[in-house]
């Protein structure tokens, strides 16, 4: 299984895989640029970058899912075209992708399988599995459907998937972003294993400092397409690493979530937490605004909310924290009136929602700035103005015809308003910036006075400026009296922004925890509720 | 929804109670169940890959057209088959190409073809002459002699038994090849099969050749196992791939449910046949209509319900994402 052909002395001068000048362009927007990167055999490699900064195509050109419009790749001392994912297979360079390449409807031996060309053989492809698995401390059982495995599990498989074609060289591309802390932290143990033991040469591509520094030998930092900085790990410090990953000094705390590093800056969130506990306690007296009470969808004939009760007062920030695919995609489209309940009910103000009704929670009051904003959020090929009075037509509407003049004047006044970058109200949506696009929803969530903002992983995708702009936002929202639900699986910016944080699993409620009793640590640990359940069904499997 | 279906098949067997005794009607039903699993087989295999294809309908059309023009100028039965099969996979060319390689809405391209071939076959007609023939059945001694299902189980023309290599067939390539595995994959979830270094679509254009080469095999026995008039009609088909799009949604995407579906579809449209015969009087154009009815109950019951490929229907263009 090991990293067979020259020794570990020899190969720590000659890099397992070198990146010269590569760039890629999709239109105007470049998104790498004459990019220089080494990956050495025994060694984990990080690639830091803000969302939207070049490393995940770096990581698709490597793969050969994206072609390079300049630059070589250099692989064992010779140059070396990838064409396609079957190219770089042969090459030995296999990959865990962030949102895995796993198929639900197969089981756990044939997802291994797939993609090989080697002769068909089920016992001898189990067999395998299962070696490979205990060879690396991974048990799983070949039999199950993927579709019935945590996600935990998944990348389990998915890692299995890539350490049994024996590659030399292993990316991960945000690998723990459906993990919970106790699931990372086991990843990150194997990894250094594969590494140390195998002499495999290993790309951790994360935005996330703290693990970055934690996992790493060495580190290459990437700002819009460029490589920015390179260092030991053992060299950085999460501020210099901030600092360059950014481009500017930045205020650890405030960009604390977007930076992953919460637990860098203690003092000032303990200050901050005596202020929070004494606003809390003033929040506690006021009228609950928002009340969901046993919510219950059931999909496929899973229950994907179980029983949810979450209560949000007036001018309180309420955090649903979870790792990704427990239900809050769910609860988010329950509040955008997408989903019938099965049962319980959803009141505002005392008055209850009509779930499966088009438009039945917008009527009660309820503003939803949507996970995806592209899929759920807007309408890219439609102007800025109409985007913004998409849900409130009527109010614009002269003889039941839109009035451009009064659309466009209140496009402005919001535009104004929420500092929107754009070529004017007409401009299509599509131009405008990840981070504008969002203030085009803020603005028409808040434009039309919202009881109820619910958002939805509000700043993913966004960088440090607007994560900023979008955090004051919500606090703001929240001091002016709406009841706020900030539904998100970045720990960090839970903590940031909440008043109260409950945490969900399978679609229930499985704690709660006030600002001041809330950590990182103890949120952590209520997220490896999901762990021990976890663990339990590695149990069964074994 | 179940239990209207339900009231319907009971209600429909139980009003003609010597239908259920009478050797014809199962004989019939018979007959009607295997020319549709046929299609429903090489149905099955293209949604397993995430094509809807309904073009399958086209290509049974193609496979009746050419079995029996080639039966009328060489009156060698397996040869004409095997035209038949190839017209299938010539219909199946067209749609694979112009749905999995132009990216072409995979249903404007199938209702095209449907429509094109079914016009095609009766210009052709006026320039060569098809002829259809029941090849004489073949009866497997004293199995055949069971009373009330033994002719219709052992005593059929000999192409109907065609069905019993083909149909293991299509279940060993979809569950027990590594094609069959990729086939799967691209159906759930193309994504993952790409990145995994699966020709996603080349895959799918495979499962639409499979489908063609079945589909125009059932076409061919259609006109030399079934129909007994000669001469080719453009009625012959009739919508039966259309009705083996429904048995699939039927079977729930299994291969089990599928056939089951066929001996469903096939109950009615030998009931419709038969019914005049045992001299019950029923309205023709009601009796004709009892399969699609049917049908259209059974897919809006189970096309919601039943675990479907997840990306059935959906065409696979490699993105940015």
């Amino acid at each position: 299984m090991g990293f067979g052909g020259e020794g570990a002395g020899a190969t720590a001068l000659a890099p397992a895989v070198g990146l010269r000048g590569v760039t890629k362009r999709y239109g105007p927007v470049v998104a790498c640029a004459g990019v220089d990167l080494e990956l050495m055999p025994g060694e984990v490699h990080g690639i830091l970058g803000e969302n939207g900064a070049g490393k995940s195509t770096l990581m698709k050109i490597l793969i050969g899912l994206v072609q390079p419009d300049e630059g070589s790749i250099e692989l064992g001392g010779r140059d070396v075209v990838i064409h396609d994912p079957q190219t770089a297979a042969a090459l030995g360079i296999g990959m865990v992708h962030q949102h895995l390449s796993l198929v639900e409807a197969l089981t756990v031996w044939e997802n291994v399988l797939l993609g090989d060309a080697s002769r068909f053989d089920r016992s001898a492809a189990r067999r395998q599995v299962m070696e490979t698995a205990e060879h690396y401390g991974l048990e799983i059982d070949p039999d199950r459907r993927v579709g019935d495995l945590s996600a935990g599990l998944r990348q389990r498989v998915e890692l299995i998937k890539c350490l049994r074609r024996d590659p030399k060289i292993l990316i991960l591309d945000e690998p723990t972003s459906v993990l919970t802390p106790g699931e990372s932290e086991q990843l990150f143990t194997t990894l250094r294993d594969v590494v140390a033991a195998e002499q495999r040469a290993v790309a951790l591509v994360s935005h996330k400092l703290a693990e970055i520094l934690h996992a790493t030998d060495r580190i290459t930092i990437m700002r819009q397409g460029r490589v920015v900085e390179r260092s030991r790990t053992v060299e950085a410090t999460a501020s210099s690493l901030a600092t360059a990953m950014v481009g500017r000094h930045v205020n650890l705390r405030s960009s604390a979530a977007a930076l992953g590093v919460t637990d860098l800056v203690d003092d000032e969130r303990l200050r901050a937490e005596r202020e929070a506990a004494a606003a809390a306690a003033a929040v506690a007296a006021r009228p609950v605004v928002l009340d969901i009470d046993r919510a219950r969808v059931v999909h496929d004939g899973v229950a994907v909310l179980d029983d949810l009760s979450i209560q949000v007062r007036a001018g309180e920030i309420v955090g649903v924290a979870g790792v990704e695919g427990n239900g809050q995609r769910e609860l988010g489209d329950l509040l955008s009136s997408l989903v019938t309940l099965d049962s319980g009910s959803v009141v505002v103000n005392g008055r209850s929602a009509r779930t499966g009704r088009a438009g039945c929670m917008a009527e009660l009051g309820i503003g939803v700035i949507p996970e995806d904003r592209h899929d759920s959020g807007c309408v890219l090929d439609l102007s800025v103005a109409e985007n913004l009075v998409l849900d409130r037509i009527g109010s614009v509407a002269r003889l039941g015809l839109v009035d451009r003049k009064r659309m466009r004047a209140r496009a402005l006044e919001l535009m104004r308003e929420f500092d929107i970058q754009a070529a004017g109200p007409d401009a299509p949506f599509g131009s405008l910036s990840g981070g504008n696009q969002q203030r085009v929803v803020l603005a028409r969530e808040l434009g039309h006075d919202p009881t109820v903002l619910v958002a939805a992983q509000p700043t993913r995708g966004l960088d440090v400026g607007a994560i900023e702009y979008m955090s004051g936002r919500l606090r703001a929202a929240a001091d002016s009296g709406i009841a706020v639900l900030l539904v998100s699986t970045e720990l960090e910016e839970i903590l940031e922004l909440s008043d109260r944080i409950v945490v969900m699993s399978r679609g229930r409620v499985i704690g709660e925890l006030d600002r001041a009793e809330a950590t990182s640590e103890r949120l952590g640990l209520l997220l490896g509720g999901v762990g021990d359940d976890h663990d339990r069904s590695r149990g069964d499997a074994a | 929804m179940i239990a209207v279906l339900g009231v319907v098949l009971a209600s429909a067997a139980s009003a003609v109670g010597d239908v259920l005794s009478s050797e014809a009607m199962y004989q019939s039903a018979m007959r009607f169940a295997i020319v549709l699993a046929f299609a429903a087989a090489g149905e099955w295999v293209a949604e397993r890959a995430g094509t809807l294809n309904i073009s399958i309908e086209a290509m049974m059309i193609g496979g009746a057209y050419a079995s029996a023009v080639a039966f009328g100028a060489f009156d060698i039965v397996p040869l004409a088959l095997l035209v038949g099969v190839l017209a299938g996979v010539v219909v199946a060319l067209v749609q694979a190409h112009l749905s999995h390689q132009l990216s072409i809405d995979q249903f404007v391209v199938g209702l095209t073809l449907n429509l094109f071939v079914l016009g095609l076959a009766l210009f052709l007609d006026s320039k060569w002459e098809a002829v259809t023939s029941v090849v004489k059945p073949t009866r497997l001694p004293v199995l055949h002699d069971i009373p009330v299902v033994g002719e219709a189980l052992f005593g059929q023309p000999w192409p109907m038994y065609l069905i019993v290599p083909v149909v293991p067939l299509a279940w060993w390539l979809v569950f027990r090849t590594r094609w069959g595995l990729e086939i799967r994959s691209v159906g759930d979830n193309p994504q993952s099969a790409d990145v995994s270094g699966i020709h996603v679509n080349r895959r799918r254009r495979e499962s639409i050749m499979v489908a063609g080469a079945f589909a125009g095999l059932g076409g061919g026995v259609l006109v030399l196992g079934q129909i007994s008039i000669a001469g080719y009609e453009s009625g012959h088909v009739g919508l039966k791939g259309i009705i083996a799009i429904a048995a699939v949604i039927f079977g729930g995407w299994t291969l089990r449910g599928t056939l089951m579906g066929c001996v469903l579809f096939g109950y009615f449209f030998a009931l419709q046949q038969t019914l005049p015969v045992l001299g019950y009087r029923i309205n023709a154009q009601l009796a004709a209509s009892l399969p699609y009815l049917v049908a259209l109950l059974v897919t809006a019951v189970f096309a919601t319900r039943t675990r479907q490929p997840r990306a059935l229907a959906q065409p696979f263009v490699r993105g940015l994402t």
